[in-house]
């Protein structure tokens, strides 16, 4: 085991003693929260701006103005109706409500009426306020309706129902989903990432092959099992760091919560970087250069994390995409993620669990079989 | 004792066999030569002397040890310097020798003391801290060969370490593996030029179409294919000769005139150039040069394969 770590600390010397390596292997996989932090960053809560013109000073007016204020993520400016049309379209504000003449009496009657909203960004905007703003004036008109026009009961109702002894309690509910699109999208990057790292450290045997110092290390008292376990360590080593890294730097710097306990993400993303070794090899086992094999890496890579939903929810897919994911590792690393996100226990995870690790299987045996068919000294082990 | 044993190996590449029935011994103190033209099986025979190719059939031994059963020991005790050179250009002189003296098992002072004096042995101590990417080809030869020796290996196997060189470089590698014998190094040397192995090499193995067909010492190599020598005798021109007291003089075969050049080819057991010498001045001959040739390891090698070793 000795000469295993000799050649351990000789690749990470050789492979770090550039320190471009550094920002490459440990500087990309952060690329992935970052960008998710821009594609998430923006706040989901607009502020909609509403001009008033009061046209019809009474106090069923004047509350009605006094409710609309009180709601949350408005700001209410007050008016002249001649300024209205340049506010619009100078785009200072969002929508005007026009409470002409007879608004009050109207409702008082129960047959609201006198009410205009003026925008010009259509329901986006006016279907918010509607639904606030109608609710109240239907309670204020049925209030009318009872008093069927004796103008005192309806006072009385309308007083009763102003000082109504009920109160609302307000709980915000915290909106989780941002924190586990920004977990989707930066572990996609990083399983890109990982793929990536395996494929260029994987790549050394074929540049060993290529510089021949691999001839003169099978001749020392090493042979090329052990340079293989020398090498997968060594993408070990290095992917593990960057799963840390990247779930670290997620929690503690970024404060992206992923709604999954540290260990059981680090279980899933090191069993997939098994995956990660296992696609690596094979790539470097049917690859005659470091340059096919880099080009078989781009072709195998992006792809299939573009299939699996490495970029995106798989979920937006067409069907059949979707279905040809599920013969891809990303997609069940993920998927595993989404559960456990979800609140599915670990242990009810065997399945995504074994499915990753007989794709590492696969991918091992695959590649152990042609190394083992290249007899040629020149072609390899 | 044998350092090296190989008796009736055969490898096969499919169809190919490039290696077959081999049998060859390398006794402990020799140079050993390896001719063979490129594709004879030189390089697969020092592949699977090295253990980096299993023969189909038949044994290797290194000191008595198979290789295959004792892996670990024979490998401890060959050091490989590959035709192509075999270093890590991003890392330093120093770093490059103490590495591969490393997968030796050699740690600590030991191998610091080991690569140093590999360094000074190959004449780069004063270039330990700097790159092989700025190094001559002759430097990076050397420190090529560096790596094959910091572990003290018993024997050396060199495939062409003198390939596209500077003659003051060739010297030195030449004196460096003189150096390595005497220091009780065996060495198996190959190379594409016979002036070298005849220089340096004890004994010589031709090997062809995955055969050894000739092994021996120069001169045993040189009495399998010719028994005659001639020498080139000139002469002031418009002189006449009789060639029959020429002819007439022990041991002679046959005398060739071509203008003032003379051939006389002789039996090469015959030592008869001081008589026909005699011969010419006793006639008043003017010589005016006079030069003998005997067949030298091109010849031999051209003469058993059929083709010169370096137009392949």
């Amino acid at each position: 085991m000795q000469d295993v770590m000799w050649l351990v600390r000789h690749t990470l010397k050789k492979t770090f003693s550039n320190k471009k390596n550094i920002l490459l292997y440990f500087g990309t996989p952060l690329i992935g929260i970052i960008i998710s932090l821009l594609v998430y960053s923006g706040s989901n809560e607009k502020n909609v701006h509403i001009g008033i013109v009061n046209n019809d000073p009474h106090y069923i007016t004047n509350d009605t103005i006094h409710f609309i204020k009180g709601l949350e993520h408005l700001s209410v400016t007050n008016i002249k109706e001649s300024e209205i049309d340049d506010q619009i379209t100078s785009g200072k504000l969002d929508c005007v409500l026009v409470f002409h003449p007879g608004f009050s009496k109207s409702v008082q009657q129960g047959r609201p009426d006198h009410l205009q909203i003026v925008s010009i960004h259509g329901s986006e905007i006016t279907g918010f306020i509607k639904s606030y703003l109608y609710h109240y004036i239907n309670n204020i008109s049925a209030l009318g309706k009872i008093a069927n026009g004796d103008e005192r009961t309806f006072l009385q109702m309308y007083e009763r129902y102003q000082q109504s002894p009920f109160r609302t309690s307000v709980h915000s509910l915290k909106d989780t989903s941002k924190n586990i699109g920004m977990t989707y999208q930066t572990i996609g990057y990083l399983l890109m990432i990982m793929l990536f790292s395996a494929g260029n450290l994987a790549e050394m045997i074929v540049k060993e092959k290529e510089n021949r110092t691999y001839f003169r290390l099978l001749s020392a008292p090493i042979n090329g099992k052990r340079y293989v376990l020398s090498n997968i360590i060594v993408n070990m080593i290095v992917m593990t760091g960057q799963i840390i890294l990247t779930l670290v730097i997620m929690d503690r710097v970024f404060h992206i919560k992923t709604n999954i306990a540290f260990w059981q993400m680090a279980v899933v993303l090191m069993l997939f970087s098994l995956v990660a070794i296992g696609i690596a090899f094979i790539t470097v086992a049917f690859a005659n250069s470091s340059a096919s094999a880099g080009a078989m890496q781009n072709l195998i890579v992006v792809p299939s994390c573009m299939l699996s939903g490495c970029f995106w929810p798989a979920d937006i897919m067409p069907t059949f995409v979707q279905k040809i994911a599920n013969f891809l590792p990303q997609r069940w690393t993920l998927d595993a993620l989404l559960k456990l996100q979800q609140g599915h226990s670990f242990g009810s995870l065997y399945l995504n669990l074994l499915i990753i690790l007989a794709f590492a299987l696969i991918f091992f045996l695959i590649s152990a079989y042609k190394f083992g068919r290249n007899n040629n000294v020149n072609n390899f082990v | 004792m044998n350092i090296l044993e190989i008796k009736n190996v055969t490898k096969k590449f499919g169809d190919f066999i490039a290696v077959d029935n081999m049998s060859l011994t390398v006794a402990e103190g020799e140079i050993f030569g390896f001719l063979g033209t490129n594709g004879a099986g030189k390089s697969t025979t020092i592949n699977m002397i090295s253990g980096l190719l299993r023969a189909n059939s038949g044994e290797i031994k290194i000191l008595g040890k198979d290789i295959h059963k004792h892996s670990r020991f024979a490998k401890k005790n060959i050091g490989i310097v590959p035709q192509d050179i075999a270093i890590y250009e991003d890392l330093t002189t120093y770093e490059n020798v103490k590495f591969f003296a490393g997968l030796y098992g050699l740690r600590g002072t030991q191998l610091h003391k080991q690569v140093e004096e590999a360094l000074e042995f190959v004449g780069l101590s004063d270039k330990h801290k700097s790159y092989p990417k700025s190094f001559s080809g002759g430097m990076k030869r050397r420190l090529n060969i560096a790596c094959a020796i910091a572990h003290r290996p018993k024997l050396i196997i060199m495939d062409e370490p003198t390939v596209g060189i500077d003659p003051q470089s060739r010297n030195y590698i030449l004196n460096s593996v003189k150096k390595l014998n005497e220091m009780g190094c065996t060495i198996i040397y190959t190379s594409h030029y016979m002036e070298e192995v005849e220089e340096i090499c004890s004994r010589i193995a031709i090997i062809d179409h995955g055969k050894i067909i000739a092994e021996g010492t120069k001169e045993q190599l040189k009495a399998i294919i010719t028994n005659t020598k001639d020498v080139w005798i000139e002469i002031k021109p418009m002189e006449t000769i009789d060639l029959n007291k020429i002819e007439a003089v022990s041991g002679v075969k046959a005398v060739q005139m071509e203008e003032n050049l003379m051939k006389v080819s002789s039996d090469v057991s015959v030592n008869n150039l001081n008589d026909i010498i005699q011969c010419l001045i006793n006639d008043k001959v003017e010589i005016r040069s006079l030069k003998e040739q005997s067949p030298n390891l091109e010849t031999v090698f051209l003469t058993l394969t059929g083709r010169s070793l370096r137009d392949h």
